[in-house]
């Protein structure tokens, strides 16, 4: 049975904005709130044309919220196990790539190696919850990499409040959960089975996390799954919602973009690079101070482009396989193919090129003991 | 306390004596080159920086370590990104010890978009630290009571927002600004919002004691340059304000038939 979406996921902005016109366009870039109705606007053919004024304004608005700094962190895959069939990712349980999951002692080794190479913020990631790497091993990775760095997320399966809540003190700070599609129906063909087939029990994740005192909540959908102006509508409604009602937390977006997977999978909506950069100008425009990342899985030249237009945030020198930095004999495959293959110090010398500095830690755990331990 | 020190005319905030009336902060810029230089030509003598942003062990993108080469700047590590009470404590007690300076801004902001500072766990926060023997700047919602509770619990000086961080929206909230100058016994310092040279100019004349800058230079086009535009701005507002502005003009024209006329001679 096809899931219903709450009625505050309303996506008749887009419904009713994709036909925008030229004055339409003009409209939204001139509003002081621009709203739902406006990114729909900014993202209808119409605004084509726009594309230039809009990357001005992305550049002039992030430069005001975040500065001309760009902040830096690394993924870290712990395990490529997974009981969901989803018809697009390379870790879904009907390929037949080998799995694994790193060992407490291996997780170490590379988060020693992350650490070596500057970083003080890590991104934990997982495949759905198995018996491999369930919550307990997840709980145990945390508190290994919140000794290390300052910044701990997760990237894994939805979880119980409670869970997000024993997480939080062992000293995660940011989890991210994407909804992959807003589109109720495309998620459930999407989704063939496992747990991930529940799109609300998804759905509400990120309010559940925090709910239970995560700093940052990571959300996005995955581009090229479904209407790409639908689903950035329904994103934009579920961060407002969020920020509604859990105003004590962050959020950020992410843009990432379906690529060659193992499976060939081909995306049903392809979304090009024009396109994704006008999504992301569209997003820094009506937020502009939620945070905007970027991943490795763009091309070097796109990545340089962007960073500090609208981009707040990058992951560098990723490798998306389980073992990727030298800690563990690698997988074969990753979740998705690393474009950007630059090393660390690469990506550090063409954000300085740009006028851009590169962050690494802007966070401190004082904050992270003090919601543990209180002030005296 | 003595909000003014008689010569040179300099101001004191936490029994230091400073002369320069322009604070600087040290987010958002390119490079640390940038940063020192735009510090350097700002003649600031009160530089903040981010805890969130100083590392334990100095890194390349480190704020601390270039400040600490400067002469003549005291620095005043800040605890944004705090959400409460706690933790801005834990993090200010931290900046003290890496920085060795007693200064502190508490800065609480729950909400990371919006950045506004939480009066509950700001007075909280500050009420604790300036126990703990801390020159307190807490950064603060332009409110005029909440300004008095502040200086009741012993902080060293009141940092009242123009408008919000990084809006460049400038002195959105003078009314409440004058309402605190009138009654405050501590130093008053606009903090956040400006984004013009002139409205730092302008908070010296309103009688503000000091502003601090940080977007308004890092995020111009040449901060360098900017950074020696809002020293003299400051300057200049701060000589208007000692030489006394002239009244608001259309007042003082006498109508030809006096509302007055009635009144007797006698009683004069």
């Amino acid at each position: 049975m096809t899931p219903q979406m709450p009625a505050w996921l309303d996506p008749s902005p887009w419904l009713d904005g994709r036909a925008s016109t030229h004055a339409d366009v003009e409209r939204a870039l001139r509003c002081d709130e621009p709203g739902p109705r406006e990114l729909a606007a900014l993202l209808s053919p119409a605004a084509h044309p726009f594309i230039e004024v809009m990357a001005q304004r992305a550049r002039a608005l992030t430069q005001r919220h975040f500065g001309r700094t760009i902040s830096l962190y690394a993924p870290l895959y712990l395990a490529n196990h997974c009981t969901s069939g989803c018809a697009y990712c390379g870790f879904a349980s009907d390929r037949t790539q080998p799995r694994r999951r790193l060992k407490p002692p291996e997780a170490e080794k590379e988060l020693a190696m992350l650490k070596e190479m500057g970083f003080e913020e890590v991104l934990l990631l997982t495949g759905e919850r198995t018996s491999h790497a369930g919550f307990d091993y997840l709980l145990e990775c945390v508190s290994l990499a919140a000794q290390r760095f300052h910044a701990v997320g997760i990237e894994a399966f939805p979880m119980t409040t409670r869970e997000y809540g024993l997480l939080a003190e062992a000293g995660c700070s940011g989890v991210t959960v994407y909804q992959e599609t807003y589109d109720p129906r495309q998620y459930d063909r999407l989704h063939r089975w496992g747990p991930k087939k529940d799109y609300l029990g998804r759905l509400e994740a990120p309010a559940r996390a925090m709910e239970a005192g995560m700093r940052t909540v990571g959300l996005g959908v995955l581009l090229g799954l479904s209407d790409p102006g639908f689903d950035a509508v329904c994103l934009m409604r579920h961060a407002g919602h969020l920020q509604r009602i859990h105003w004590k937390s962050g959020i950020t977006l992410s843009f990432p973009r379906l690529r060659p997977q193992e499976g060939n999978f081909t995306a049903l909506f392809p979304v090009d690079e024009a396109w994704l950069a006008r999504l992301v100008f569209a997003f820094r425009i009506v937020l502009p101070d939620v945070p905007l990342l970027l991943s490795t899985r763009e091309r070097p030249e796109f990545r340089d482009g962007m960073a500090g237009l609208g981009i707040s945030k990058m992951s560098a020198g990723s490798r998306t396989t389980v073992g990727g930095y030298g800690g563990a004999e690698p997988t074969t495959e990753g979740q998705f193919q690393v474009s950007d293959k630059r090393s660390v110090p690469e990506i550090c010398a063409m954000l300085r090129n740009r006028g851009l500095e590169p962050v690494f830690k802007n966070w401190d755990s004082a904050f992270r003991d003090a919601s543990v331990r209180g002030h005296d | 306390m003595e909000r003014q020190g008689k010569a040179q005319d300099e101001w004191i905030v936490g029994g230091h004596r400073f002369s320069s009336r322009l604070l600087m902060g040290t987010g958002k810029f390119q490079d640390a080159e940038t940063m020192v230089g735009a510090v350097l030509a700002s003649g600031t003598q009160i530089v903040t920086v981010a805890l969130r942003r100083v590392g334990r062990i100095p890194q390349e993108d480190d704020m601390l370590g270039p400040l600490q080469q400067l002469k003549g700047i005291t620095l005043m590590p800040n605890t944004s990104g705090a959400r409460n009470a706690s933790e801005a404590i834990r993090a200010a007690r931290l900046g003290r010890e890496l920085s060795g300076s007693p200064f502190v801004k508490v800065e609480i902001h729950p909400n990371p978009h919006h950045l506004m500072p939480d009066p509950i766990e700001t007075f909280e926060a500050a009420r604790i630290l300036a126990a703990e023997g801390f020159v307190v700047m807490p950064y603060m919602p332009a409110d005029p009571v909440l300004a008095k509770r502040l200086e009741d619990v012993g902080c060293a000086s009141l940092m009242p927002l123009g408008s919000a961080i990084g809006s460049g929206h400038g002195l959105a909230t003078a009314e409440m600004l004058r309402l605190i100058l009138r009654h405050a016994r501590i130093p008053v310092i606009v903090d956040a919002g400006l984004r013009s040279p002139s409205e730092a100019a302008a908070a010296l004349e309103m009688g503000c004691d000091a502003v601090l800058v940080n977007s308004a230079v890092a995020a111009s086009g040449d901060p360098i340059a900017m950074a020696a535009a809002f020293a003299q701005a400051v300057g200049a507002g701060r000589v208007a304000h000692r030489a006394g502005l002239m009244p608001r003009g259309g007042g003082t024209a006498l109508a030809t038939s006096p509302l007055t006329a009635f009144l007797s001679v006698e009683d004069a």
